[in-house]
């Protein structure tokens, strides 16, 4: 960017104030989605359509992946108070590695599914719900690399985290609407 | 050579054709990887469109910033003064002041152009001699709403925000001044996309792009315009955050929420409603848009969609989007009045809630633009009294500007001319409102010209003529010169008797039947007040005429204004015009209230006192 800010003129304080406001809109984004299928699911019956054979083995998996990556990001938002910065930098980076393996999972599922997004009104709002969540930890995932890559060249110390901090509420709000994705899908239904 | 590619908009342009080839392409490959036949125009045209947006972004400029975050390097140094020439609008700049009077400018080249489009379905609709053929007819006036919504009356009002919401609050920018920067580019491109989709085939769907109709039987125009009001929603919420952030954390010393000015609520109020419901059109659109390119059956009966779902959706933003249109009008109107009036604002703190209210009861009331749409009947009654409520605490606003009117001396200034005709106009919009909300009334004049005047009352009351209002009382702000009042007065008298001309015939042309969006009519009694609404429009137009020639003769040979032409006592006043780069000559302490006109013993806050916190 061509023009200069000042480095006054940005307040420390807004950036997890910008956060908070920004996840308020991302609740209703999910609401959306979350909405339209409970939309169709009241006014389809069977639901999900004949055809559609959903097995949360993987998604199962996927959970676990997620909540341990969680796990490890709230460990570097303590961490890094105490200043230890090779553990923040080590727990951040294997988050966003968990991140894609997620990803990777989450795509060998897709290619497997009984049924395709074109198929039924059904597989629709499957593949926009998971693709939107998808999406989202692709968006966290290399959030956690910069600010892994950001805590080995130096950019934070026990007293100037904000970038961390910040980080983590983005990542544990994406694990927290997959819980909401994944009871939906496979147990909701 | 090297000048003309440092102009942002060059780059972006650059970068915008770079990045469509390549999505178009890329998309191709991938087609025939699959064994398909590599041309799908829908397809095709979409990536295309997508990758050429972040291209043109890319170029812009706008993501260098984050780039260098990302890997940890070093912030570049790099010149604090913007450069005073007018190119520089056409550059990436991260100052609210610069991005507000960039919103703006998009906004205004944008709003002629929406109005043209529809004076030339209206010269067809009073048979003056040519006739358009349907489809062109509905792509006019669907392309003329849709523009003058998210391309106009958004883009509008975030300008003004923009500009006067971190000078109201004694800040020395947004919280975001980069993610500023990005949620002003992408209205261009989005607008941009809108007006080119007349080209590509138009789309006759109306402004509100139904399926079925829009998902199918509609040519490559409708992908354009999903694509572009995807952009704009994306835009208006970055906005919303950074609005909503700045508000929260940077308010001067001593600012308390009941000591900001009333537009600041309403800044408020507004963003809240597109931060959080701009989502659900968002998606709504981005459906139509899959359905369209990827046969994903959202809406499509023949798959197990439900094409009501889009209904819903849509009115779920699209109610309270008329009160993202109209709540900064009405913070506009409460700003000028009491200087205007040199009285106190009557009633403060039930003017600055009443914003809330409007925007927690907007939220509610979604399910009246669907009445005739075959919704639980017992959903009706619930969303019929809501309606009637949302309009008390409009009324509690409208109230309050008369109070603070009454008896006042009043300064009859172009900005309060305008301030007076939008009270009118929009007290009829509001009160007609409440009539249609009436379930027996509603479904009578659902689809007719009624609903067309109404909006327009609205729109115009709450929009059109608080923008007018803003525009003369803070160009002098914007430029430090002020701005013709004689011209002022020419612009009032044609938009006022213009609006008249253009509202009043319709309600009547509604209750006699005559149907929205209908490209012809057989009964030549309609024909007087067809041409009436003709040339209202056209009245208008010439209105904005003069206003623009209004703008460019006072940038150059206005009266100087000094800092505070109309003696108001609000924070921006208390600078110099225009303001220097970081707004205050030091951080301004806020001691009492902003709207105590006439008690020169309490001031509203002291600008001069050297703050000991420098890093605030």
């Amino acid at each position: 960017m061509d023009a200069y800010v000042s480095r006054d003129k940005t307040e420390r304080g807004a950036s997890r104030m910008g956060m908070i406001v920004f996840l308020a809109s991302e609740v209703f984004l999910f609401g959306s989605l979350f909405f339209t299928y409970f939309y169709l699911k009241i006014n389809t019956k069977p639901w999900p359509p004949e055809g559609v054979a959903l097995d949360p083995k993987f998604a199962a998996i996927n959970t676990g992946i997620l909540l341990f990556g969680s796990l490890l990001v709230w460990a570097a938002s303590r961490l890094v108070r105490r200043g230890r910065m090779a553990a923040v930098q080590a727990a951040l980076f294997t988050a966003s590695v968990l991140g894609f393996v997620f990803l990777g999972i989450t795509g060998w599922e897709w290619r497997h599914e009984s049924f395709r997004a074109w198929t039924n009104a059904y597989g629709s709002i499957f593949f926009t719900l998971t693709g939107f969540h998808a999406l989202h930890v692709f968006g966290g995932a290399m959030l956690m690399l910069a600010l892994a890559i950001r805590t080995r060249r130096g950019k934070y110390t026990f007293a100037t985290h904000t970038g961390i901090e910040v980080g983590a509420l983005y990542w544990h709000y994406v694990d927290f609407i997959w819980i909401l994705v994944f009871t939906t899908l496979f147990f909701i239904r | 050579m090297k000048g003309f590619f440092s102009i942002g908009l060059v780059r972006g342009i650059l970068g915008g054709t770079a990045g469509t080839g390549t999505g178009a392409g890329a998309v191709m490959l991938i087609r025939m990887a699959m064994g398909l036949p590599a041309w799908d125009e829908g397809q095709v045209w979409a990536a295309g469109i997508v990758a050429g947006v972040a291209g043109y972004l890319i170029a812009l400029g706008l993501f260098n910033y984050w780039a260098r975050w990302f890997v940890g390097a070093r912030d570049r140094f790099e010149p604090n003064m913007p450069s005073r020439s007018w190119t520089r609008f056409l550059s990436v700049s991260t100052d609210h002041k610069t991005i507000g009077i960039q919103y703006l400018a998009t906004a205004l080249i944008f709003l002629p152009v929406a109005v043209a489009l529809q004076l030339i379905a209206r010269a067809d609709l009073s048979k003056i001699g040519f006739s358009l053929n349907p489809e062109t007819y509905t792509a006019l006036i669907s392309d003329h709403g849709i523009v003058m919504l998210f391309i106009v009356a958004i883009p509008a009002f975030a300008g003004l925000m923009n500009y006067f919401v971190p000078l109201l609050l004694g800040a020395k920018d947004m919280a975001f001044p980069r993610l500023n920067a990005l949620s002003f580019w992408l209205v261009p491109a989005a607008g941009i996309l809108m007006v080119t989709a007349l080209g590509a085939g138009g789309f006759d769907t109306g402004w509100t792009i139904y399926p079925p109709l829009s998902v199918s039987y509609q040519p490559l125009g409708m992908n354009l315009v999903l694509i572009g009001a995807y952009l704009a929603g994306f835009s208006s919420i970055l906005s919303a955050v950074n609005i909503l952030t700045t508000v929260i954390k940077l308010r001067a010393p001593g600012m308390g929420i009941f000591r900001m000015p009333i537009f600041v609520w309403t800044a408020v109020s507004t963003t809240i409603l597109s931060l959080l419901f701009t989502q659900f059109v968002s998606m709504a659109l981005l459906f139509v848009l899959l359905e369209r390119t990827l046969n994903m059956p959202f809406f499509g009966t023949a798959g197990g969609g439900q094409p009501l779902l889009y209904q819903y959706m849509f009115w779920f933003y699209s109610h309270p989007a008329t009160y993202i249109f109209a709540l900064p009008g009405l913070g506009i109107i409460s700003e000028i009045i009491p200087v205007f009036a040199r009285k106190p604002l009557f009633g403060y703190k039930a003017v600055a809630l009443s914003s809330v209210g409007i925007a927690i009861g907007g939220t509610m009331v979604f399910g009246h633009h669907m009445f005739a749409a075959g919704i639980p009947a017992l959903l009706r009654i619930p969303f019929m009294i809501t309606t009637m409520l949302v309009a008390v605490p409009t009324g509690v606003k409208v109230f309050a500007w008369v109070a603070t009117a009454w008896g006042g001396k009043l300064r009859m200034g172009s900005p309060l001319l305008f301030v007076l005709s939008a009270i009118v106009i929009f007290l009829i919009g509001g009160l007609t409102g409440v009539i249609q909300a009436v379930v027996p009334v509603n479904l009578y004049v659902h689809d007719t010209y009624w609903i067309v005047a109404h909006f327009h009352s609205v729109l115009f009351g709450g929009f059109l003529f608080p923008l007018m209002a803003g525009i003369y009382y803070w160009f002098p702000k914007m430029t430090g010169r002020r701005m013709s009042e004689g011209l002022g007065r020419a612009q009032w008298w044609l938009m006022t008797l213009g609006s008249a001309l253009l509202i009043l015939p319709m309600f009547v042309l509604g209750l006699d039947g005559l149907r929205r969006r209908t490209a012809d009519y057989s009964n030549m009694d309609f024909r007087p007040l067809v041409i009436a609404t003709a040339a209202g429009g056209f009245l208008i137009f010439l209105g904005l005429v003069v206003l623009f020639y209004n703008i460019l003769r006072s940038r150059r040979k206005g009266a100087p204004a000094w800092d505070n032409p109309w003696e108001g006592r609000t924070l921006e006043w208390m600078t110099s015009s225009p303001p220097p780069y970081d707004n205050f000559p030091a951080t301004p302490v806020v001691t009492g209230e902003p709207y105590d006109y006439g008690i020169s013993s309490r001031p509203y806050a002291d600008v001069t006192r050297s703050n000991p916190s420098k890093n605030r």
